[in-house]
């Protein structure tokens, strides 16, 4: 990326979403180049407790990154009401349907406390891991991690061990 | 039995062997039956040689003999005149020293709630066991390790085998299914009778093996046995060991047995095995036992009758809410074979099995374990010699002072003794609490009382239901505190990590409490709590109250929530797989349904806490609480006496084996 | 103190379908007990002991006898809706009895060939246990049930424990009484391995084999036993016919008499498999 005159405001704005992205486990520790590439796709914002951030059957647009706070992923079961499968906490990921086909949400985010979230865009990370090998080679094994994690929890969940 | 300077001088002219003829054996059987005693010995009986009371020598089959073969007995007539002349048959000495059932005890529940437990007191007849074979001794032997070798004993055994007289018959006939020689048990006799006799042609050699015997010998007034005589005896007994060969290979069996855990073989077994348990039940030494209340109907009087159990039934490995650790024949036909002739080594340090051939002639199918051990794989033998300690546990009765809810099916009550004993000082890690005519459970102990103890209880079954109903003031029986608890000593200037899912948290508390009373010996502190759904949390307001103070990071989660649930969801370790703490110095402790300790344990492991920092509680089907039924056998573990805590080290590869 | 004293009198009845009215005696029988039980329970519904019919709810239903005929059918449904437990007692109503001997055959065929009006005689194509209709809370085995297993059920219903009936082999009763195995001493086939105990082993006792009437318990393993049993001698047909009696239909048992041909009531060699449920029989 080309230094220009008067990019200071942005390289500071880079250099603290480099640093919140080396807060999250998710981010940590990826080569500077992965980390330009992710920034220059991301934006924060902050929610309330309460605000749906993600809707079940929903285009995904964004792949949120939680700083702070807890996330809750909801589905609605008919007779049972809403039901909380799981909760993503500080460092984890939600959305991200956003890269996976037909890139609509498989569950409804709602915030469960105020959250800070570093959320990085959909079709312009899509491009990017399509078109950038290297971002793609240590990018894809945190998603497939993240995944792995969540699909072994959901296992253990459908054994119901307590239940005993 | 006294030794004084009179019998030591009567009985040294008989030190030797002398000849007993034939038609003089009745007088031994008159002998043997006086101050009392019932001879039990060798009788014809259903178309075998079982043993029954003998009173003349007409009761004795004269004359018969028995072939053996895997799943086949047939008894054969040698038209001859010896009594002693067949290999083991169906019964065991183990019968009468070790009743197919007894009654324990005897308990009250009168109408205002008030419980009392009390003993059965049994008559113990004295018994002369005629007949007695070198096998059998080395089984009795195995028996008294078993019994009466460790912390708790076995008081009836004892006392059964204490007042019975042991009258030996050297082996001259075995059957086809003898291999004592491989289990290095005979067929020579090498000590534990009062009487050995050796059955010649025309009669028997006799000798005395103790201070008793001797006495018996004594009044025979026998002469002494000729050369000819000596010679003809020990000539049977060469001839006799030649017959059985030395059909197993049983140097370092033990380790070859271990490593065959997972052979294929186990199942092909069972593609023939009934699970039928005639293999146990004449199996001399096998000691396993169930015990169960009648009651009358109104359930205010309840007797606790125990009887012969078998590692083959489904109900044998049961526990709570329809679990079973050994749902398939294989794994408990592994059990029992393992358990014979591998883990018993390790448990008592002999064999479990003598060579006896009757668990091969009883199979209905003739499964034949010689072969099954060579083809498996294929031990050290040991002598064996009793030793004596203490009692078994007593039960003690519990008032209620405190119940407290947890959630809608557990509760924490609070039990104290009038008995003064301050228990918070006795270790263990769980108690048997009894109610009269419902049952007796084993619960873990979730808090120490000056007076007694805190017992978190959920209702899954009859007596737990009935126990998590009783109100303040209501009474009940409970044991001393059994089995090896947390070692939290280990975790002094360490970090600590305590995980427990859903009623596996109820055993840690005690954890938390000593390290609360002795904050600054403990480095950092996570305790971790999974449960089912909110309202299945325990300890909801000492988890809050304990978060609080700033010095305990405590986690919770669940499994599943409603969305008025603003706490995490998920499985227990993602509480701390992304944690920052550092696993190299911290001790673990961990508690709850197996599958979660499984995962747990591979997640702390990740996180660099190693095997012998990692200790877990197991559950197994619990009844005597004092390794002498051997329901809850693990491996070479009994988990009611060697745990329920181990470390992941100890446990090695048995932890998480299928069926075991 | 403690909860739950003063509760009332359990409601019991006990309902006949199919079968000889044996499993009732024995509650008749328990004679010293008798009187006790009905203090403790109130026993609405008895036939063999009242003609005085009520009906449900009832806190406990035993149920006697297996579903047979169309009328039944209804019956036990009725009975599971009014019953808070069911409970069924002995052979017929655990696994079909003997009248389902009639499952391997041709259910016309044998109407037309036993009764000279077979028109009047409406039944069911196939007599099965009452576990194949509706959920069952318990049962207790027997032909007919042991009243030592009766008087434990009724005693654990009472004080609210578990009742106390074993899932071994008839071997661990027969071992502990100190019989010898009329098998393996005598070469008498027996059902004993793979039959659930309960009966005390009351047939080795008296030089006999067992011939399974408490049906077979958890994992019998019948093949291998069937297997033992030609292995000493009985011909294969002869082998699966001695597990062909009062609870033949049972699934390891009526397993083994497919295998091994031992169909009741079919030649040797003719051997087909029972009708399952609810399939109309003459297809053949």
């Amino acid at each position: 990326m080309p230094q220009t005159e008067g990019s200071t405001a942005r390289t500071e704005h880079d250099a603290e979403f480099v640093a919140l992205l080396n807060a999250t486990w998710f981010g940590a520790n990826l080569p500077p180049e992965a980390q330009v590439r992710l920034v220059g796709l991301a934006r924060r914002y902050q929610a309330p407790a309460g605000t749906t951030l993600l809707t079940e059957g929903q285009l995904a647009n964004e792949i949120g990154i939680v700083l702070s706070g807890r996330v809750s992923l909801r589905t609605l079961v008919p007779e049972q009401g809403w039901v909380t499968i799981l909760t993503v906490e500080p460092g984890d990921i939600f959305g991200q349907s956003a890269l996976v086909p037909p890139y609509r949400s498989t569950s409804t985010v709602v915030a469960l406390q105020p959250v800070d979230v570093l959320a990085l865009d959909g079709p312009g990370l899509r491009a990017a891991l399509a078109a950038d090998h290297d971002l793609a080679a240590v990018l894809y094994p945190r998603v497939l991690q993240a995944l792995a994690r969540r699909l072994n929890a959901t296992r253990l969940q459908m054994l119901d061990l307590f239940a005993r | 039995m006294t030794s004084s300077a009179v019998t030591t001088v009567t009985t040294e002219p008989r030190r030797g062997t002398g000849f007993l003829p034939r038609a003089e054996f009745q007088h031994l059987i008159d002998l043997l039956g006086e101050d009392g005693r019932t001879v039990i010995g060798p009788t014809v009986a259903d178309g075998a040689i079982v043993y029954g009371e003998v009173r003349a020598v007409s009761d004795l089959p004269v004359g018969m003999g028995a072939e053996q073969s895997p799943g086949r007995y047939r008894l054969v007539d040698h038209h001859d005149e010896r009594y002693f002349a067949y290999a083991v048959g169906p019964t065991s000495w183990k019968r009468f020293v070790f009743p197919p059932t007894l009654d324990l005890a005897e308990s009250h529940r009168d109408e205002h709630g008030h419980v009392s437990f009390g003993p059965v007191h049994h008559e113990i007849p004295k018994l002369a066991f005629l007949g007695v074979r070198a096998c059998e001794l080395a089984a009795l032997g195995i028996e008294d390790r078993v019994l009466l070798g460790g912390p708790y004993t076995d008081e009836d055994f004892r006392k059964r085998r204490e007042h019975a007289l042991i009258v030996a018959v050297q082996c001259a006939e075995p059957g086809g299914t003898c291999f004592c020689t491989s289990m290095g048990t005979g067929p020579g006799v090498r000590g534990g009778h009062d009487v050995l006799l050796v059955e010649l042609a025309d009669g028997f050699l006799v000798s005395s093996g103790s201070e008793e015997g001797a006495g018996i010998v004594a009044r025979l007034g026998l002469s002494a046995a000729t050369e000819d005589q000596l010679v003809e005896g020990s000539d049977q007994l060469v001839a006799a060991r030649d017959r059985i060969g030395d059909p197993v290979a049983t140097a370092g069996l033990h380790d070859r047995l271990l490593a065959k855990l997972d052979s294929p073989r186990w199942a092909e077994i069972a593609d023939r095995c009934l699970a039928c348990t005639n293999c146990t039940a004449v199996c001399p030494t096998c000691f396993c036992t169930s015990v169960s209340q009648r009651s009358d109907l109104d359930g205010r009087t309840a007797v606790t009758e125990r009887r012969w159990d078998f590692c083959f039934t489904k109900g044998f490995s049961a526990v709570a809410l329809g679990g079973n650790f050994r749902p398939r024949v294989q794994d408990r036909y592994r059990q029992w074979l393992t358990h014979k002739f591998a883990t018993w080594i390790d448990q008592f340090g002999t064999s479990g099995c003598v060579g006896c051939g009757r668990c091969i002639t009883w199979c209905p199918v003739g499964i034949d374990v010689r072969e099954e051990l060579n083809l498996i794989a294929p031990p050290p033998v040991l002598g064996t010699e009793a030793q004596v300690a203490a009692h078994a546990p007593r039960t003690s009765v519990f008032h209620v002072d405190a119940v407290r809810p947890e959630t809608h099916d557990t509760v924490t009550l609070a039990l104290s003794t009038p008995d003064g004993m301050d228990w918070s000082r006795l270790h263990g890690e769980f108690v048997m609490v009894s109610v009269p005519a419902i049952g007796s459970i084993p619960i873990s102990i979730s808090r120490r009382l000056p007076t007694g103890m805190e017992l978190t209880v959920r209702a899954v079954g009859p007596a737990s239901t009935f126990v998590t109903g009783l109100e303040r003031g209501a009474e009940v029986g409970l044991s001393a505190p059994l089995g090896h608890g947390w070692p939290v000593e280990a975790a002094h200037d360490h970090d600590v990590v305590i995980v427990g899912g859903g009623m596996g948290f109820p055993p840690l508390r005690p954890i938390v409490d000593e390290i609360l009373a002795h904050r600054a010996s403990f480095g950092e502190v996570h305790i971790y709590h999974g449960a089912r759904t909110p309202s299945d949390l325990l300890y909801k307001e000492e988890l809050a109250a304990w978060a609080s103070r700033g010095d305990l990071d405590v986690g919770v989660t669940v499994d599943r929530a409603d969305t008025t649930w603003l706490g995490r969801v998920g499985v227990v370790t993602q509480l701390f797989d992304h944690a920052r703490w550092d696993g190299s110095k911290a001790i673990a402790f961990v508690c709850g349904p197996e599958r979660m300790i499984q995962a747990t344990v591979s997640t702390l492991a990740a996180r660099g806490i190693t095997q012998d920092r990692i200790f877990i509680s197991m559950e197994r089907h619990m009844e005597c609480g004092v390794g002498l039924c051997g329901h809850c056998q693990v491996g070479p573990f009994f988990v009611c006496k060697d745990g329920p805590v181990f470390s992941l080290a100890q446990l090695g590869d048995v932890f998480g084996r299928e069926g075991i | 103190m403690v909860r739950a004293t003063s509760t009332p009198r359990p409601r019991l009845g006990v309902v006949k379908l199919a079968s000889c009215d044996g499993c009732q005696l024995m509650l008749l029988n328990l004679e010293d007990a008798l009187l006790s039980i009905a203090e403790r329970i109130d026993i609405v519904e008895f036939p063999e002991a009242t003609s005085h019919r009520s009906s449900g709810p009832y806190d406990v239903v035993l149920v006697e006898g297996a579903v047979s005929t169309p009328e039944q059918l209804e019956t036990i449904h009725e009975v599971r809706r009014e019953a808070k437990s069911l409970v069924t007692i002995g052979a017929c109503a655990t696994a079909g009895g003997i009248q389902a001997m009639r499952n391997w055959a041709n259910h016309d065929a044998f109407r037309a060939a036993v009764y000279a009006h077979p028109e009047y005689v409406e039944s069911l194509a196939t007599a099965q246990p009452v576990s194949d209709y509706v959920k069952v809370d318990g049962e207790l085995r027997g032909c007919p049930i042991n009243g030592d297993q009766l008087l434990e059920f009724v005693a654990a219903l009472l004080t609210g424990r578990r009742a106390n009936l074993p899932d071994e082999a008839v071997c661990a009763a027969c071992k502990r009484a100190g019989r010898v195995c009329v098998m393996v001493a005598q070469g008498i086939p027996c059902l004993g391995p793979v039959t659930m105990t309960g009966c005390g082993a009351l047939c080795p006792g008296f030089d006999r084999g067992c011939y399974g009437c408490f049906g077979p318990r958890e994992q019998a393993n019948a093949a291998s036993l069937g297997a033992q049993f030609v292995a000493m001698g009985q011909t294969p047909v002869e082998a699966g016919r001695l597990f062909a009696g009062f609870t033949g239909y049972a699934p390891p048992f009526r397993d083994v008499i497919t295998e091994l041909g031992g169909a009741p009531g079919i030649p040797a060699g003719h051997a087909p498999s029972p009708a399952s449920t609810g399939t109309p029989s003459g297809g053949n």
